[in-house]
Parts: structure tokens; C-alpha cells; sequence
């Protein structure tokens, strides 16, 4: 009885769906297996196919009639034995691979159903190796055989089937499809079907094509077409007897065997007399044209197939050549044009072509000429004794493995000449229209599950190594180690003193040069004048005596004294993070730095940052980095004694910002936060007394503390939103930092009180805790909260929301009060400026405030729309909170 | 009205469970199936299951699993067995209209 085509139809449909559902089962039940279960399972199958490797090697010959069976059979020993090798410690299960320094692993998840395509050329141990690497990797699979190997193919499928499931492999883990007129139809079926998940494709180009065409994901190979250049340092006879050995391994039919052969013409004669003494026969031009009559296919262009894995003496008989009986390979000269001669193409028989040339770079351009040829990203080879040429050679061909001073063939398979990894899959990348290079194995049968842990922000505490804290400390100049210091300063310092103080007490053998012209907010400009004058003198100690501006110009002159070449650009990039950043900053500095602070405002003596300003842009630059950071700090309070009320006002509401700032800081750790607390405290307590009594040393200490304490608070925590704003409206008006800041403090306090309307993206800052924190300041600065919220002192994340909310209120009012009490300005209005003018800066406000570092440790992660509001919000007086 | 009947699967599912197959033979019971004690299914016993679950939709039982450990659960989502993922509660699988990135 003869069945319909429709009849047909459906039977192969059903047919096809039920390899693929055996095969999906299969793969489910795999995902339980351990690592041991598996390697017991491959480690069978190795044992299986290698008792087979004869037996399959004789019965792929017999059905396919290509290639050598000696060959076959080492083939298949590769694929079994070798792979083995290469494989068996391999995880594959679970956690495959750990990166400890990154805090990750990496864990195994199986592809699937894999639909395995294997060729004629290899239908046995192409099937040994698909077979075994399924197993390693927990996947199951379907061979689709080639229908001429397809009886040879299945067989050695049934073979490692067996021995797998007596292993405890799952049922079905390996099926095929059983040869039939209809296997190839039934192939590109299962390509579609929605239950196979990774085509493996190696065979025809046409096959491959299809793989890549079907929408699934696919791991095909290119077609080959291998140049080999052999240059004037090759060891000849063993380069003539590797090519021999290459060429004619299993009659050619591997991919990555020789096809041209590029010869330097120095040693063209006795290379190819070598040939000739090993068995070759070197055609003459006229016999040339007749193996490329019999070997090339006239209608495409490409190989004859027929020949494909014929021995030489019959592809010689069949294109009429007298060749002595037993000859090994059939060289052919290639002349003319090579880029366009027949046998410039991929022969999978032991038909070598070759050309010679005059130089190393004509030899590379001829072997690119082979390598375009059809054979990009397959494979290429070099024999040289000349690091520099096989590097040159590797650099320009386009190939997914370079063979060095190996056959081709049998190199290329890896594991034998040498450490690549053994495969019968090779990837070839872009060139050949592939996903990968590789060759293929088990690491491409896996779907990689990264599973990296979080990684927290190593936190670290560093500041001043001495800081000399007295009144009166100055005297400690006396023992300062230095024999020429350089004294950068402003114009006041002379004025006030402050210079000579400095000049008595340095030792009396010091050379000293004195920079003043440091004035407010200095550019880099200044910094190049003073580094103009520190060169001709070669101090080894730089001594800042001044505010913050001094401190900060000197910690950039020490800078780029020391080194030179940095370049500013790219020191005050802005970052995101500093671990990633681009600038790279020097460890070690050589000439000293003392700072001598004569305002209590920045703690720039105990910072790693400095601050100057680009008058073009109207902007503030910052640097950060460890290296800024002074090697001695002498807090004196006599040297503030003399500073005018408004200054006094203006740096300890700066260091009263840095406080408030660091506390909530993204960076915020318990060390920072002890100290912007009593930093805190003591400019409350110290900033009234001394604005009653200017010269009283005892608070001008106590403020000097405050300044230093916040410091070194904000240098480990670094600063937030209220100075991103700050140093906007500053540059733009030219205001002093620390009026502009306290004009933004109860805006940033409102504001950051609350919960984000986006939260901070650090790894570091696990819980928004700016409320808490504020809460917390208020209890310890022993605030009395508003009525009706309790008053007893439990920690801050205890309290309730009434109270908290309570506790802010009262910080808020203690910073409102202090301000009114001392008349410092607590609105951008108050500092002058007209609404219009404002209006009309402030989209450029808002622009440089948003690029301020200052934003990046800000417990709120501020949108644009945000930091607009709160210039706007700054703006009108305010009432009292 | 059927009586419900919970039955807890222990060690490996490697073939048919007579116990169950007989309880639902006999037609007077609605089934859940404990997999809490489930160590490993086979591809048999996945096959059981599924056949199982067709003769109770003939004889108007109702079958569900619960307990399943992931490892098995994965079993059946892996395996895209529709009667055993509805019998295990699990969702149907997500449309195609998600956004690649």
C-alpha cells in the first residue's frame, strides 16, 4: 500500500515531534544530575568509543569511501580519548568558576535540546565528540547524519547511547534520525521546531547556512581555504614532512588541512626537493591544468566532491598523470594571477597548490590573498623560526586559529601538536559567518549563569598623619625637617603677621621663598606663576599658610611641582566613581606640605581635596585625591585671633555645612559621623562666644577644632547637595564659599529630610538613612524637640515618625537660630542679588551644579527639576521652620 | 462530590505508583500529589505522570501537585509537559511580546 504525500507528510511530522519531545523530556530530567553523575556517564562513553574507534572507523570508510581508515580511527581516538583529557576535570555543574576578587561565580545552566548535524567527512568521530559533549554539559541531542554516512553516523550514536545509559544517563538523552529519501526534509524540520534550543551544526556549507538561517541560536563552522607560509627560517625537512603528514591525514577531508602553500623563494628549491624525496610529485604547469580539470568543480568553482578524500594516485589517474605509484600529495606551482586561479580554493584531497615569493611581506599578502579566498576566520599556518614574522603573520591573517610550525590538520583539531582545545568544530567567527572562534567544545554548550554578590564599597579612614593642634603650635615649625620651604600665602598674611610668625620660627639654616599671590579663589593661572617661581628655588617642603583658598593652591603647586606632566584637564575630570576613574593620580609625593590654616572654615588641612576656580566657565574645578593630602597640619588659634567678624561667620557656617553634609553622606561611616557631630557642638557652642569676644583664644580653639573635626568628617565623606549649589552661585557672583553655603543650608535640610523621589545608586549606602541621621544630630546637640514629641533619649531609628520628624524640626531651627543670632545670611536673596538677574542665571546655575561632584555622595540622588526648585526655594527669605 | 485524597511521593520517581494509579482507577477520589519528599524524577517516570494525568481528565478527577522542591519543579518546567505544568499550578508560558534588551 502506498500512502499519500500528505500521508508522508504527517508521518515525518510525527516523526520529528517525537525525537524532540523524547529529546526535551530527556534534557528536563538531566538538569538534576550532579557533577560526579555526569563525569561517570562521559567517562563510559570514552571507554565505549574507543573500543568502537576501529570498528566505526571501518564502517565509515566502507559507506562513505573517503578518506584513510588509519586516520579515521585516530580521529575518532581524539575525539574520544583526547577530549576526554581535556574534559574531565572541567566543571560543568553548578558552580563552574569562582572570581573571588569580583565577589562572583559563575554557574552552569544546560542549553537544551541540541540538534547536531554531523558530515560525511567525519561521521563518526564528529558523532564521539557532539555526543560526549552533550553528556558533559547536561544536554540532550539529536544527530541529523549525512545521508551518505548516515548508517556509520547512527551507529556510533547507538554506541555511546548505550554505554551512557548503562552509566545512568537519562532515556533518550542521544537520538538521530534514522536514514531515509526524506532525512534531509526531516532535518530542516527539527531546525524550526520550537522545542529544539541550539543547532550545532558542522557539514555543508549549505547545511550550515540553513542552521543559521532558522531563527534559532546555532554554532556552525565556515568553510576553510588555509594558507600556509613557509619562510626562509623554517626547519625545511620537518616542515615538508608536517605538511606531508597534514595533507594527506585522512585523505584531506579535514577542513583546516594545507591548500597553498606560500614559499619563500629562498628556499623554494630545496623545500620542494624535500617534497619530492618524502613521495610528493610537483606537477608542471600542464599538468597543473589537468588536476585542476579533474579537482574544481567547473560550474561552481569550488571542489569536486567526488574527489574529495581520494588518495592522490587516483585523483592523478583520473586527470591523466604518470605519478610514481603510492605518491602522497599532488603539489601544483599556481602561476599568474593567484586571486584568481582555479586551485586558489578549498580541496579536500591531498591536492596542494603553492606559490613563492620574494619577501615576508609579499609572503603575508599572498597568504591574505588564500585566506579571503573562502577561507576567512577558518584557519591558516606558519613555519618560521622568527617570533617577529609569526607575529606580523598572526596580526594580519584572519583566521580562528594560526598554526605554528604544526600540520594543519591534525594541529588544528587540538591536544596533539599542541595545547589547543580538541575539537571537530571549528569556529570561524565573523569571517565565516559564525558566532565564534573557537574550537568548539563544552564551553559553548553552556549558558553561563553569572551571579555576582554585592560588592561593598571598601571603606577606609585617612587623614593628616600629624597634626599639631596647641595655640601656640605653631613653635613646631622650629623642628620641621626641611633645609629650603617654599611659603605660599596671600597678600593678608604679611599684613596680619601670620608671614613673619612663620619666617622666625622655621629653622635658621632654611632657605625660604615666599609666593603671596594667592588671592580669593584663585585660577590656575596663579598656580603656574607660583610653580614658575618654586622651580628656580627646588624647595623640598611647601608651607600653606592661609584660608582655604591658599591651602587648596598649594596642594595643586605641590602637585604638579612634583609632577610635572600631569594635566590638569584630566586630574579635575569629573567621575562617578574614583575607583574607576580615568585620571591617574601619583602615589608617592617627595616635597612635604605643611598647611598653617588662619581661618576655621574648609579643614582643607585635612583634606584630600583642593578647589580652584576657572574664571572663563565661572565654575569651581575640584580635584580629589589621597596625594592632596598635607604631611603636617599646625592648627594655631592665635592666627584667627585677628580674623574680621564676617570671615569668622562665613568659614564656620562653611565648616557648620561640612558637618551637617558629612552626616548624611552617602560615605558616611560611624568615624565620620562622631566627628561631624562634635564638630557640630562645638561651632554651636563656640561661634556666639567667639563673635562676643573675637580674641578670646579658648573658643577661637574650640571653633579652630570644629573646623578641622568637619574636615576631616567631609574627607572621608566628602560633602553633598548643598555644596554642588553653593559652588554654583559662588563662582557665578563671586561670593564667598561659605556665605553661599549657609544661604542653601535649611533648603538641603528640607530637602533631604525626605524621602527620595530617587534613591542613590551606591553599593555602599544600603538604607536611606538621612532622617535618622538628622534625628540623631538634634539628640546629641540636645535639642529640645517640639511639643508633644517624647524626649527621651533612645536612638534615632527607634524613634517614631512624629518624633522623628520632631527632632529634624529642632535641628532645622537650632541651624535658623544660630543664623539669625550671628546675622548670617540664610537667602540667596539676603547676599543681593536681584530676582531678575537670578531668573536669568539660572538655568546656567542649575547646569553647574548638577555636573558637582558634591552631588555624587548626596543621601538624595537629585533630579534636574530638583536642583532648579531648590535654587528657586533658596531664593526668598525664610521664615523660621 | 469526590473525596480528596493527598498522596506524598518519596525518594525517586523512576515508574508508575500503583497506589495512585489504583486510587484514581477506582474513580472516587480527587488527587494531590506531595512531592515534598520528591528527590529525582526519570524520563519514565516524567512519562507516568503525564499518562496518569490524562486517564484522571477522562475520569473527571482532579489532580494537582504540591511541594514540589525546585529542582523538581524545574524538571517540569524544562520538560513543557502542559498537563503536568497546569496539574503543578504553574503559569502558562510568557507571550513573545517582551522587549529585547
Amino acid at each position: 500500500m502506498v500512502g499519500t504525500i500528505k500521508d508522508q507528510d504527517v508521518a515525518l511530522s510525527e516523526r520529528v515531534n517525537n525525537l524532540v519531545r523524547r529529546a526535551r523530556l530527556a534534557a528536563a530530567v538531566f538538569t538534576q544530575y550532579s557533577q560526579e553523575q555526569v563525569d561517570a556517564i562521559v567517562r563510559a562513553m570514552t571507554i565505549a568509543a574507543i573500543d568502537a574507534a576501529q570498528k566505526l572507523a571501518l564502517a565509515a570508510h566502507e559507506e562513505t569511501r573517503m578518506g584513510l581508515v588509519e586516520d579515521k580511527m585516530l580521529k575518532n581516538l581524539v575525539a574520544s580519548e583526547f577530549h576526554y583529557h581535556q574534559i574531565k576535570d572541567k566543571r560543568t555543574v553548578g558552580i563552574i568558576k569562582e572570581f573571588p576578587e569580583d565577589n562572583m561565580v559563575e554557574v552552569a545552566e544546560p542549553v537544551g535540546v541540541i540538534l547536531a548535524l554531523a558530515p560525511v567527512t567525519n561521521p563518526t568521530s564528529t558523532v564521539i565528540f557532539k555526543s560526549m559533549a552533550a553528556a558533559k554539559t547536561r544536554n540532550s541531542i539529536i544527530f541529523s547524519p549525512h545521508l551518505m554516512a548516515a548508517d556509520s553516523s547512527n551507529m556510533t550514536a547507538k554506541i555511546l547511547y548505550e554505554a551512557a545509559l548503562a552509566a545512568g544517563a537519562p532515556k533518550d538523552f542521544i537520538t538521530w534520525v534514522e536514514k531515509s529519501p526524506r532525512l534531509r526534509r526531516e532535518t530542516e524540520l527539527m531546525m524550526v521546531h520550537p522545542e529544539v534550543d541550539l543547532i550545532f551544526a558542522t557539514g555543508g556549507t549549505q547545511m550550515v547556512k540553513a542552521a543559521y538561517s532558522s531563527g534559532k541560536p546555532a554554532i556552525g563552522v565556515g568553510s576553510g581555504n588555509t594558507p600556509v607560509y613557509v619562510h626562509k627560517t623554517a626547519q625545511i625537512a620537518s616542515a615538508a614532512m608536517d605538511i606531508i603528514i597534514s595533507k594527506t591525514f585522512d585523505n584531506g577531508t579535514e577542513c583546516p588541512s594545507e591548500q597553498t602553500l606560500i614559499i619563500d623563494s629562498a628556499i623554494a628549491e630545496p623545500l620542494l626537493e624535500q617534497f619530492k624525496k618524502l613521495g610528493c610529485y610537483v606537477c608542471n604547469l600542464e599538468e597543473v591544468e589537468k588536476v585542476a580539470d579533474v579537482a574544481i568543480d567547473p560550474r561552481k568553482g569550488g571542489m569536486n566532491y567526488k574527489l574529495v578524500g581520494q588518495p592522490a594516485d587516483t585523483i592523478a589517474a583520473q586527470a591523466g598523470l604518470k605519478v610514481p605509484k603510492g605518491t602522497k600529495v599532488l603539489l601544483c606551482p599556481l602561476q599568474g594571477n593567484l586571486r584568481s586561479h582555479r586551485l586558489a580554493v578549498e580541496k579536500l584531497m591531498p591536492v596542494l597548490g603553492f606559490v613563492t615569493v620574494d619577501s615576508e611581506q609579499e609572503g603575508i599578502n599572498r597568504a591574505l590573498d588564500i585566506n579571503y579566498a573562502g577561507g576567512t576566520g577558518h584557519t591558516a599556518g606558519i613555519f618560521a623560526d622568527d617570533d617577529g614574522v609569526i607575529e606580523r603573520f598572526s596580526d594580519a591573517i584572519n583566521a580562528g586559529r594560526v598554526i605554528v610550525n604544526c600540520p594543519t590538520s591534525i594541529g588544528g583539531l587540538g591536544g596533539v601538536y599542541n595545547n589547543l582545545n580538541t575539537t571537530l568544530v571549528f569556529g570561524c567567527g565573523t569571517g565565516g559567518g559564525n558566532i565564534t572562534t573557537d574550537n568548539v567544545g563544552i564551553k559553548n554548550l553552556i549558558n553561563y549563569k553569572r551571579v555576582p554578590k554585592r560588592s561593598n564599597f571598601s571603606l577606609t579612614f585617612q587623614t593628616t598623619k600629624n597634626i599639631y593642634i596647641n595655640p601656640g603650635s605653631i613653635d613646631n615649625l622650629r623642628n620641621l625637617k626641611t633645609k629650603s620651604a617654599f611659603i605660599v600665602t596671600s597678600a593678608s598674611a604679611g599684613r596680619r603677621g601670620h608671614l613673619s610668625a612663620v619666617l622666625e620660627r622655621l629653622p635658621g639654616d632654611c632657605r625660604v621663598d615666599v609666593f603671596s599671590g594667592v588671592g580669593v579663589e584663585p585660577d590656575f593661572s596663579t598656580i603656574q606663576k607660583a610653580l614658575q617661581q618654586m622651580r628656580q628655588t627646588q624647595p623640598d617642603t611647601v608651607i600653606a599658610l592661609g584660608g582655604g583658598s591658599v591651602l587648596d593652591a598649594a596642594k595643586i603647586i605641590r602637585l604638579f611641582y612634583d609632577y610635572p606632566n600631569l594635566r590638569i584637564q584630566e586630574v579635575a575630570l569629573n567621575f562617578l566613581d574614583f575607583r574607576h576613574r580615568l585620571a591617574v593620580f601619583p602615589t608617592k609625593m617627595s616635597t612635604q606640605l605643611v598647611a598653617i590654616p588662619t581661618t576655621s572654615g574648609t579643614g582643607s588641612e585635612v583634606t584630600p581635596f583642593a578647589v580652584f576656580k576657572d574664571h572663563e566657565t565661572h565654575r569651581k574645578v575640584s580635584l580629589i585625591d589621597e596625594c592632596l593630602l598635607p604631611d603636617v597640619a599646625i592648627l594655631d588659634a592665635n592666627l584667627t585671633k585677628s580674623l574680621p567678624r564676617e570671615v569668622t561667620l562665613d568659614t564656620a557656617f562653611d565648616a557648620l555645612t561640612h558637618a551637617l553634609e558629612s552626616l548624611v553622606s552617602t560615605f558616611a561611616s560611624d568615624y565620620t559621623d562622631g566627628l561631624a557631630l562634635e564638630a557640630m557642638r562645638l561651632i554651636f557652642e563656640a561661634l556666639p562666644e567667639v563673635l562676643k569676644n573675637g580674641s578670646s583664644v579658648l573658643w577661637r580653639h574650640k571653633l579652630h577644632n570644629a573646623a578641622c573635626l568637619a574636615g576631616m568628617a567631609i574627607g572621608n565623606a566628602s560633602v553633598g547637595i548643598n555644596h554642588a549649589l553653593a559652588h554654583s552661585l559662588g563662582a557665578h557672583y563671586d561670593i564667598a564659599h561659605g556665605r553661599a553655603n549657609s544661604v542653601f543650608l535649611l533648603t538641603t535640610l528640607d530637602y533631604n529630610k525626605r524621602i527620595p523621589s530617587k534613591f542613590m545608586s551606591v553599593s555602599s549606602y544600603p538604607l536611606w538613612v538621612a532622617d535618622q541621621k538628622y534625628a540623631r544630630a538634634a539628640q546629641f546637640l540636645n535639642l529640645v524637640p517640639a511639643q508633644g514629641a517624647s524626649n527621651v533619649a533612645v536612638s534615632s531609628n527607634l524613634l517614631s515618625d512624629e518624633q522623628r520628624q520632631a527632632h529634624i524640626k529642632a535641628l532645622e531651627r537650632a541651624v535658623y537660630d544660630l543664623a539669625e543670632a550671628v546675622g548670617q545670611p540664610k537667602s540667596i536673596a539676603e547676599l543681593g542679588i536681584k530676582q531678575e538677574d537670578f531668573a536669568k542665571a539660572l538655568p546656567e546655575l542649575v547646569r553647574a551644579a548638577f555636573e558637582d561632584m558634591a552631588l555624587r555622595t548626596n543621601p538624595r540622588c537629585p533630579l534636574i527639576k530638583e536642583v532648579e526648585s531648590l535654587f528657586v526655594h533658596a531664593y526668598p527669605p525664610r521664615q523660621r521652620p | 462530590m469526590k473525596e480528596k485524597q493527598t498522596r506524598r511521593l518519596i525518594g525517586e520517581l523512576r515508574s508508575s505508583v500503583d497506589e495512585i494509579d489504583k486510587l484514581l482507577a477506582s474513580g472516587k477520589a480527587d488527587l494531590t500529589v506531595d512531592f515534598s519528599a520528591c528527590t529525582f524524577i526519570s524520563v519514565e517516570g516524567l512519562e507516568w505522570l503525564e499518562e496518569m494525568l490524562m486517564r484522571a481528565a477522562s475520569l473527571q478527577a482532579n489532580v494537582s501537585f504540591v511541594n514540589m522542591p525546585p529542582p523538581i519543579y524545574k524538571v517540569f518546567k524544562v520538560a513543557h509537559i502542559d498537563s503536568i505544568l497546569q496539574a503543578s499550578g504553574s503559569p502558562p508560558p510568557a507571550s513573545t511580546g517582551a522587549a529585547a534588551c
